[in-house]
């Protein structure tokens, strides 16, 4: 677990950086700082592996205070990882890898051993380990630096804006790739992002800062979505936060129809395997939007539904066997009976003047 | 110089084992002072990147010593070194080569990315031991580029040397003027430039070796 205790950063000019911020990182959650340029969220990131000290209040790790121990040990037990991956240059993948196993006394034999595991464990192929790091694609380099920060297996791990330099599709592979990493290896995740969209997307936690490093809303992503604290949450949070927030809950609720059922004439055609071909209705045939109840959110089931031109989508198996039909309606009813009570104020539904960059 | 020729080949061909020894020699005086001076620039480049106040005075003293006529150093230097020495010729080789390789260890050092440098430190690398293994490997390209002008042109200045007596290959400059005779000047101004580009090439050897990372790329 990771607590801020009143942590603070002022210049020695006078500018202050981070005002005193209290907060909990959970231990084995992914908390995720979130705010606009000069929120001080790289400066309490770095609060906690002693890159920056804090001028006033503390910082602890398990209940220890970071800044008791030396510097140089206690990184060596913390992960990171920042946004252009910072590879060293003369080294090879692997041995980028093997650095903090060798920092801490391995040989170089079970250091490569162990780094030649967490290629694999972050999804790049083992021809990538004789490489080095200017042969990779920005991706890769990415991946490589999660398996480098993961090496010596430490229980803490702090993330910069680590996929703020790809490209949006292989940003959204990382992203998911640390989510099934976090699921296997349940580390305490520290993150910072200006994107509100991956911190919703990853987070267990998050806190969306103002300047100075004040708190604006700590919540849980669903919280955050249905119910911003004020109006510069809500804009923060950008246009279609309703829609978004059923990304994040899953489809398993969704009641399913038989498959033969007849829906507006449409018929649904299955191959002999079950899997669904197509809607039919006398000679015509269109495709059939699917959506997979055990996998995918209830966002993905109204999107299927709605490109459906029966009205509804095809649920389907692990194996991609049709195993139901959910109706637009039988959709919007497991969204439950009302949305949840709106905070005090009512959310603009413009963005206002000063949204920050984030959204997009 | 009337009908005399621009090369005669025979000289040449009787001279070839004094050709070689002034061959070899000028390789010694103007390569050990670059090899020396490379010695005391990275040590003295490490220092400076992390005292960053040192490295302005150390510049420009060293700027103030590559600004000496080679030839006056040469002469001011015979009291103490001894006329037709090897080190009247090589102190100040070294002193200039030094000018070249200090300025390029501290600017490599500081060409190492911020990206980097961050990185290494946040995965427990204290300063002196993430300027050896992390910095210093990084910055190879750039100290290999100031090694390979420093060496050229040492060869070149060493030449100088035959004015006071140990020149190398800058003998037979000096003889082919006294002797009216052209022969020994072209055949060293053919050997200094073979000299050099054998000698540059192997420096771009040794880089693919010592950073086959940076093949093509920084220089």
């Amino acid at each position: 677990m990771i607590t801020f205790e009143g942590a603070a950063k002022r210049h020695p000019d006078g500018t202050v950086a981070v005002e005193g911020l209290d907060l909990d990182g959970p231990a084995g959650r992914i908390t995720v700082l979130v705010g606009p340029s000069g929120c001080g969220k790289t400066t309490l990131l770095r609060m906690v592996n002693r890159m920056v000290e804090p001028t006033s209040g503390r910082v602890l790790l398990n209940g220890e205070d970071v800044a008791s121990l030396p510097a140089a040990r206690l990184r060596r037990g913390i992960g990171y990882v920042i946004q252009q991956a910072g590879l060293f240059p003369h080294r090879r993948v692997l041995d980028n890898v093997a650095t903090v196993p060798r920092l801490l006394g391995q040989d170089r034999r079970t250091a490569r051993a162990r780094a030649a595991e967490l290629l694999e464990l972050v999804g790049l192929p083992p021809e990538t380990a004789r490489r080095y790091p200017f042969q990779l694609s920005g991706g890769q380099q990415q991946r490589v630096g999660v398996a480098r920060a993961l090496a010596a297996d430490p229980p803490v791990l702090l993330m910069d804006e680590p996929f703020s330099a790809v490209d949006p599709v292989v940003r959204a592979g990382l992203q998911e790739e640390l989510l099934r990493l976090q699921s296997e290896l349940n580390k305490t995740v520290l993150f910072v992002t200006h994107d509100i969209e991956e911190a919703v997307r990853l987070g267990d936690q998050v806190v969306v800062l103002r300047e100075h490093g004040r708190i604006a809303q700590c919540a849980d992503p669903h919280t955050l979505l249905t119910a911003p604290a004020n109006n510069d949450v809500a804009a923060f949070l950008g246009r279609d936060r309703g829609l978004r927030g059923l990304g994040l809950r899953p489809a398993s609720t969704v009641g399913l129809l038989p498959t033969g059922t007849e829906l507006h004439g449409w018929r649904l055609a299955v191959d002999a395997n079950g899997r669904p071909e197509g809607w039919e209705r006398g000679g015509e045939r269109r495709p059939a939007p699917v959506f997979a109840p055990a996998a995918d959110s209830l966002r993905s089931a109204l999107d299927a539904a709605v490109l459906s031109p029966a009205g509804a989508a095809v649920a389907v198996d692990g194996t991609g066997r049709a195993t139901g039909l959910a109706t637009r309606a039988a959709v919007l009813a497991a969204l439950g009976p009302s949305v949840e009570e709106p905070a005090a104020e009512r959310p603009a539904t413009e963005p206002t003047a000063g949204e920050p960059a984030g959204g997009r | 110089m009337d009908g005399e020729p621009l090369v005669r080949w025979h000289w040449i061909g009787d001279h070839l084992g004094y050709l070689r020894d002034l061959a070899l020699d000028h390789a010694v005086i103007s390569l050990v002072p670059v090899l020396i001076a490379l010695l005391a620039a990275v040590p003295l480049g490490l220092l400076c990147a992390r005292l960053p106040r040192l490295y302005q005075p150390l510049a420009a003293v060293f700027n103030v010593v590559y600004a000496l006529p080679a030839i006056a150093v040469f002469v001011v230097l015979i009291p103490y070194t001894g006329l037709a020495t090897r080190a009247t010729v090589m102190v100040p080789l070294t002193c200039y080569a030094l000018a070249v390789l200090l300025p390029a260890t501290v600017d490599g050092l500081r060409a190492v990315p911020e990206d980097v440098r961050q990185a290494a430190t946040a995965l427990g690398y204290g300063p002196w031991h993430r300027l050896a293994a992390v910095e210093l490997p990084a910055s190879v390209p750039y100290l290999v580029a100031g090694v390979r002008v420093a060496a050229v042109s040492s060869i070149s200045l060493a030449a100088v040397g035959a004015l006071v007596g140990r020149g190398g290959l800058g003998y037979l400059f000096v003889d082919g003027f006294q002797r009216t005779f052209p022969t020994p000047i072209v055949a060293g101004i053919a050997l200094v430039v073979l000299l050099a580009l054998a000698t540059d090439l192997l420096l771009v050897l040794a880089r693919r070796l010592l950073a086959p990372w940076a093949s093509g790329g920084a220089r």
